[in-house]
């Protein structure tokens, strides 16, 4: 756990974070490190990461104690708040007030339910910036779909581009809309927060995370519009480099990335693989050859490589020039030398569920600084944020807990710790939330004040 | 001509400035080569900041690279040079010379933000090294992308797309869940074909300099951040990195359950394409079985709950890319649609951009590249206040200006 003597650059700004799954927790999770104040609302209902695993041996189903939760929501707050009464909804509203940004990714109308839509939310604090985070986003005719992942992956044409050589599309790794879409939201805050400084007003942004995953695929997009021509896909092959590629290294499902755009770093790399003949080879001589004999350029690197030790192999083509790294696991991330010596690799204390090491921010600056402290526990914060930033009495504070505004309510006895977030039906999730607190979805009209 | 008394030489009002979107009181001098810096300083340029694109005078790689109308290549009609660099001017440096330099210099006096991910020995040779240019310009936000960032035992490495990608753990892990590898020698890991390594190093660079924006107004000071492909990459694994900071199961390349969560939730053929099915709750299985015209072996005691669907999660896949192979992709979406489950199709990126929700959400926009009619892209977001808009188109390449220098400001 650290924080460092250098100023956050975004010290001052305070996050009303609805946030759920990964997508918004992942974006005010960036924004928590680097200073900003994240008051993450919790409720029974809404708690969908407290119970997803994975926990430590012992520890299954405590709900301070979830990796997936301690991973996602760390340098946050947490407030405790029944969204379904009238007195929930107020303390939001005055939670607006003093907020800077409020964020959600609920499906598409939810939020407006519950009474807090950017309109009525404008009329508290015009300066508010609010995001809103959806697999499709919140206008279109599929406004109102569902998505994991997988869905976006899908829908947005990654997957057509994604896959082994004239074969069937394959879904891209690491849940990559959500947190795609998270960088994209903290993106558009900072940028809407740059608009008020000059004009005093805040906006609303609508993230769609199959919009995020179409910025990956321009050249695709532009070739079909442009020219007809749909994408053939090559598995990890380029069009202008050969061999670029993954090959077997030595030992059980390792592997080494490889790419080769220039003739220089060819001769280099058959030298290193002490293959001299390949060197001498005319069908792979120049760029446009080895382009043209592809297939057999492959079977030759991977005959190659997998006689090789891929540390070794790695460190010795890197020293002659040649475009080499090691294909990592995600496991091997946090032990990674590269990222732990730029300080990536950040270990964080947690009163329940000890001590665990975590992927910090990507890059690293001079003259400001990041902190990375524990995820809250369950309603930590919420004394401190209603007594402390709203102002109220300690009487209220106790009547609110006496009326269970601010009690988290336990999900129905044998109702079992969920699967991560991103594998859960959003759907069902959300029609079992409401009608679990008994609001009816007609009691919300869009734009409801008290 | 002197570029940054040109530059000053026309004030913008504040009204003109907003005018151009949310960032429109920013400036940038972008030195890009490849996607990473170019797309950070698209980000801010789409966005309204007044950004300029210097290129060597060999010219930005991607003016190579496509794609091209018809596949004939030329320098003013790379696809994705344009896309890339539309709402920015741009001037022709040589900047490794000394006039180049000091007017790479001149131009950064009078700017918020230099972005680059040109390889450190150019950057030495203009003068530009980070530290250099933040004792010349102290309030100066400097931004450096690279593959492995600088500082540490691979910051000398060489490095691409590929090779962050893979050295970042998004390759091992693709193809990705609900999809899986089906043998562990024949399907190695896989990369997109894309710069998905590079978009998100440049995505994550945008967030990284609004953050220097606005810790500048605390410090009155620049900063130089420093980012690698590899890091933006891996910390987008989050969810993949959890199981291993809690010592419990490690991610496996052949669908391990004890690694991905609950059964069903798989992508699979169908008659007409390919198909994501998720019914991870038994609730939703019950949902499911009843979609499949309830078959017997739903309600087995091998299927009927959800520890028992794990632990036959291989037969239990076989039986739905059996069922699921009877019905077509429309036929299986409308299912998903009546039963409240999560059936999704793949889409072509034809069937995409021919959607009715990409059309009416407008999530690709026109723009020409050469003279031909192409669609890009739009913004990522969408910001009501202060929209997306396309001022104008990406610079031309002018090599033959025997200054060097190609005036600022010379597309309309």
């Amino acid at each position: 756990m650290s924080t460092s003597p250098k100023p956050l650059p975004l010290e001052g700004i305070r996050v009303l974070d609805f946030g759920q799954f990964v997508a918004i927790p992942f974006c005010t999770l960036w924004l928590g490190q680097l200073g900003a104040e994240i008051i993450s609302i919790e409720s029974s209902s809404r708690l969908t990461a407290r119970g997803a695993p994975p926990f430590e041996e012992g520890q299954e189903g405590n709900r301070n104690a979830s990796g997936y939760f301690n991973s996602l929501y760390a340098t946050k707050k947490s407030l405790t708040l029944d969204l379904a009464t009238q007195e929930g909804k107020r303390i939001v509203h005055e939670l607006v007030a003093v907020c800077d940004v409020v964020v959600e990714n609920f499906a598409t109308g939810v939020i407006e339910k519950l009474g807090f839509g950017y309109d009525v939310l404008a009329r508290i604090n015009p300066g508010i910036v609010m995001i809103s985070n959806g697999a499709f986003g919140r206008t279109g005719p599929m406004k109102d779909g569902r998505g994991l992942h997988s869905t976006v992956n899908l829908f947005s044409g990654v997957a057509d581009v994604t896959g082994y050589v004239d074969s069937g599309p394959r879904i891209m790794g690491s849940v990559l809309p959500d947190p795609l879409s998270g960088i994209y939201a903290a993106f558009a805050i900072l940028a809407a927060l740059e608009h008020r400084t000059h004009t005093g007003l805040g906006q609303y942004v609508d993230v769609a995370m199959y919009e995020a995953m179409l910025t990956l695929i321009p050249e695709a997009v532009i070739d079909l519009t442009m020219n007809g021509v749909e994408p053939r896909r090559v598995g990890n092959r380029d069009r202008q480099k050969a061999p670029h590629g993954i090959y077997p290294a030595a030992g059980e499902d390792r592997w080494l990335a490889l790419s080769i755009a220039d003739d220089q770093s060819w001769q280099a790399f058959c030298n290193v693989v002490g293959r001299t003949d390949l060197a001498s080879d005319a069908r792979f001589a120049n760029a446009p050859a080895r382009l043209k004999n592809v297939e057999a350029l492959d079977a030759e690197v991977a005959s190659c490589t997998s006689a090789h030790d891929l540390y070794e192999m790695v460190v010795q083509l890197q020293t002659a020039g040649v475009m080499a790294g090691p294909v990592l696991r995600s496991d091997e991330l946090l032990d990674n030398p590269q990222l732990d010596a730029r300080g990536m690799v950040v270990s964080i204390d947690h009163p329940v569920a000890n001590r665990h090491r975590h992927l910090g921010l990507p890059w690293t600056m001079d003259s400001l600084g990041t902190r990375s402290t524990r995820a809250p526990l369950l309603g930590e914060h919420s004394r401190e944020i209603i007594i402390g930033l709203l102002g109220r009495t300690e009487a209220e504070y106790e009547q609110m807990e006496r009326d269970r505004i601010l009690t988290w309510l336990p999900l129905r006895a044998g109702t079992p710790p969920g699967p991560p977030a991103a594998f859960r039906n959003r759907r069902g999730l959300h029609g079992l939330s409401i009608h679990h607190h008994g609001t009816g979805r007609a009691r919300h009209r869009n734009g409801d004040v008290e | 001509m002197t570029i940054a008394s040109e530059h000053n030489s026309r004030p913008e009002t504040h009204a003109a400035q907003l005018g151009r979107g949310a960032l429109g009181a920013l400036s940038v001098v972008e030195f890009g080569e490849g996607t990473a810096a170019a797309y950070t300083a698209k980000l801010l340029a789409d966005f309204g900041a007044d950004v300029v694109k210097v290129e060597r005078p060999q010219g930005d790689p991607t003016r190579r690279r496509g794609p091209f109308p018809d596949g004939k290549p030329d320098p003013d009609a790379s696809g994705l040079f344009m896309y890339l660099n539309a709402n920015k001017r741009g001037v022709v440096l040589d900047v490794e010379a000394g006039e180049g330099a000091e007017a790479l210099d001149r131009l950064l006096k009078s700017v918020d933000i230099f972005v680059t991910d040109v390889a450190p020995n150019v950057l030495r040779a203009a003068g530009c090294d980070p530290e250099a240019l933040r004792r010349r310009h102290p309030r100066l936000i400097v931004a450096t992308l690279s593959p492995f960032g600088r500082g540490g035992p691979w910051s000398d490495w060489r490095g691409d797309e590929l090779i962050a990608y893979a050295a970042s753990g998004m390759a091992y892990g693709t193809p990705g869940i609900p999809d899986a590898a089906e043998d562990l020698d024949g399907e190695p890991p896989l990369h997109p074909s894309c710069f998905a390594s590079e978009t998100i190093a440049g995505a994550s660079a945008a967030v990284a300099v609004m953050t220097a924006v606005t810790g500048r107004r605390h410090t009155g000071e620049g900063c130089h951040l420093d980012l690698s492909f590899q890091a933006a990459s891996a910390a987008v694994q989050i969810r993949d990195l959890m199981p291993a900071s809690y010592g419990s199961a490690v991610y496996n390349r052949l669908l391990n359950p004890t690694s991905i969560g609950r059964m069903p939730n798989f992508y699979l053929s169908c008659q007409d394409g390919y198909v994501t099915i998720a019914a991870p709750m038994d609730i939703h299985w019950n949902r499911l079985a009843e979609a499949m015209g309830n078959p017997e072996w739903a309600r087995s005691a091998d299927f009927a709950t959800e520890p028992a669907r794990a632990r036959n999660w291989i037969e239990l896949r076989e039986r739905l890319a059996t069922w699921a192979m009877g019905c077509t992709r429309a036929q299986l979406q409308s299912i998903g649609e009546r039963y409240g489950l999560m059936m999704f199709p793949f889409h072509s990126i034809r069937q995409m951009a021919e959607s009715d929700h990409a059309r009416d959400r407008a999530s690709l926009v026109d723009f020409s590249v050469g003279n031909r009619p192409a669609q890009m892209p739009g913004a990522p977001f969408k910001m009501a206040a202060t929209p997306w808009s396309l001022r104008r188109p990406a610079p031309r390449f002018s090599p033959e200006d025997d200054a060097g220098i190609a005036p600022i400001g010379e597309v309309a």
